[in-house]
């Protein structure tokens, strides 16, 4: 027991160390926080300005009201902020697989998936945060969401277990490039297939969709069953209020899935030039 | 002829992983469908003020994506790379112009992916969606001419937006913001129709709508011929006025060159 604290606070310590050095890197070139300060905030205004066009000309999208989706949004939008801090990386795994990357993971005794992601922490990811807490603060306003410690710790939970789903997703996208051997990343196509099925309610879909979305690819999960959890709104999955303790499990699954096929795939890895 | 090599190198180029083509298609097949459904569920069986209905949404969201492709541009990054690693210095040694060979690696990468994507989204968008039947034959040469303008726009722009590169050397965040700005007012998520008015007069001064919109438009048959051909005047214009500004920028800042301080 001893052993796997002093272990557990030593990875602490190193992801500590590493945050600490993400930070002064990016500190070194102030213009470009500028940037990203700007570019993320706009990449979420013109998705929610989409909402409100098509609410304007539509009424309600599939019964949800504007605040509703804004609600479901602006969590959508905070564990991608959550997802991109932690995972991005995983969108850029075929770089490190065929620039022979993993040669000094490997050497290193440390985890070789945990020094993927928490040698080069994407602070930036921060900056994904504002626009959406801002956008959930304006739905919790619309919907008159009531903020009880048992809400909290719901909202937090699904946060958590939301990022971890993306975060899986990427994982497992990325560890394709041990197999395929291309550094091909298909970060944009994820995003905007995220963006497709957690800003909009997936039950305007078929059901053969949403069965997809549902248990084979569980991006459903994500936001639209928990938050509907969380709003009241009967879907035809899941347990009410209670769909925030599944998204966690889910997230939970989806990682253990992911790093399993990481490590499956990182025997396959040859390094450069060999 | 050295241009149509580094098409062909490009294209070549393009063709090397096959996991990367079967992915590319699969991904842009998913968001297509979702996008079809997406419209099909909000327009239900009502038809909008300017005639449109969930069936013709349908073939604007296959026709949208299948343009997507031939939009592809890689100038930007490219002219970053050079420019951060100072191989600019080496390809401007080079008997060919630096933009020319940018335009011609885009060209090659286009002509790869018009069977590698075009084709099987057209394909799987007629199978899954519908098949996208355009509005009516006389515009067919309209939509011909206009798509072609509208590549060459484009193309400009983000080769214009490029050159800053040369000022900025790290600019990953600016496309980023080019990028989300032009998926929302080129008409390419969403058509310009649902926009309020106002805002809509605004865009249509703008060279951006005569990326997608327009082109889709003829398409889809959503707007009469005389307003149409009004609207491809102005992006004449559009592609006359950013070729000027193109011209005169890239003497500019190939002058301003400067490699490892020197």
């Amino acid at each position: 027991m001893r052993k796997l604290l002093d272990t557990l606070g030593h990875y602490i310590d190193v992801t500590l160390c590493n945050i600490k050095l993400a930070l002064m890197v990016i500190i070194e070139y102030p213009a470009n926080i500028a940037g990203w300060l700007i570019s993320n905030p706009i990449q979420f205004i013109v998705g929610f300005a989409t909402i409100k066009f098509v609410v304007v000309q539509f009424g309600e999208i599939n019964g949800w009201n504007y605040g509703q989706l804004a609600f479901l949004y602006g969590l959508s939008v905070i564990s991608h902020a959550v997802s991109m801090m932690f995972f991005v990386q995983g969108w850029f795994m075929g770089y490190s697989v065929i620039e022979g990357d993993f040669d000094r993971y490997l050497t290193r005794p440390l985890g070789v998936l945990y020094q993927f992601f928490f040698t080069t922490f994407n602070i930036f990811g921060i900056t994904d945060l504002i626009p959406g807490i801002v956008v959930f603060i304006y739905g919790c306003i619309e919907t008159g969401f009531r903020f009880t410690f048992g809400n909290a710790v719901g909202i937090i939970v699904m946060i958590i277990g939301a990022a971890f789903i993306r975060g899986g997703l990427y994982i497992m996208l990325g560890s394709t490039s041990f197999w395929t051997k291309s550094a091909n990343d298909f970060g944009q196509y994820t995003q905007e297939i995220f963006d497709k099925s957690t800003m909009y309610p997936i039950s305007m879909y078929p059901e053969s969709l949403q069965f997809i979305l549902t248990y084979l690819i569980p991006i459903g999960w994500v936001s639209f069953y928990p938050v509907s959890g969380l709003m009241g709104i009967e879907t035809t999955v899941g347990i009410g209020s209670g769909n925030v303790w599944i998204t966690f499990a889910v997230g939970i699954v989806v990682m253990l899935a992911a790093g399993l096929l990481f490590k499956i795939g990182l025997r396959r890895y040859e390094s450069a030039g060999n | 002829m050295s241009y149509l090599y580094v098409m062909k190198t490009q294209l070549i180029r393009s063709f090397t992983y096959r996991f990367d083509v079967y992915g590319n298609i699969i991904m842009q097949t998913i968001i297509m469908v979702t996008t079809a459904f997406f419209w099909r569920a909000l327009f239900g069986s009502s038809t909008f003020s300017n005639g449109m209905t969930a069936d013709s949404m349908l073939t604007y969201t296959i026709i949208s994506s299948a343009m997507s492709v031939l939009f592809t541009t890689g100038v930007e990054r490219r002219i970053q790379r050079s420019v951060e690693l100072g191989s600019i210095s080496v390809e401007m040694i080079h008997p060919i112009n630096v933009f020319g060979v940018y335009f011609a690696e885009d060209m090659g990468t286009i002509a790869a992916l018009l069977f590698q994507n075009l084709l099987p989204i057209i394909i799987i968008g007629s199978l899954v969606i519908k098949v996208p039947v355009i509005a009516s034959v006389s515009a067919i040469p309209m939509f011909a001419a206009s798509l072609v303008l509208s590549m060459g726009i484009n193309w400009l722009l983000a080769a214009i937006f490029g050159m800053w590169a040369f000022t900025a050397v790290q600019m990953d965040a600016l496309i980023q913001v080019k990028k989300h700005l032009l998926r929302l007012l080129s008409g390419s998520i969403i058509p310009i129709w649902f926009f309020p008015d106002s805002l809509r007069t605004v865009l249509e001064a703008l060279p951006f709508v005569y990326i997608y919109q327009l082109p889709l438009d003829i398409y889809v048959g959503s707007t009469l011929t005389e307003d149409i051909l009004r609207r491809m005047v102005i992006q004449v214009i559009w592609f006359a006025v950013l070729g000027t500004v193109f011209f005169m920028l890239q003497k500019r800042v190939l002058g301003k060159v400067m490699v490892q301080g020197g």
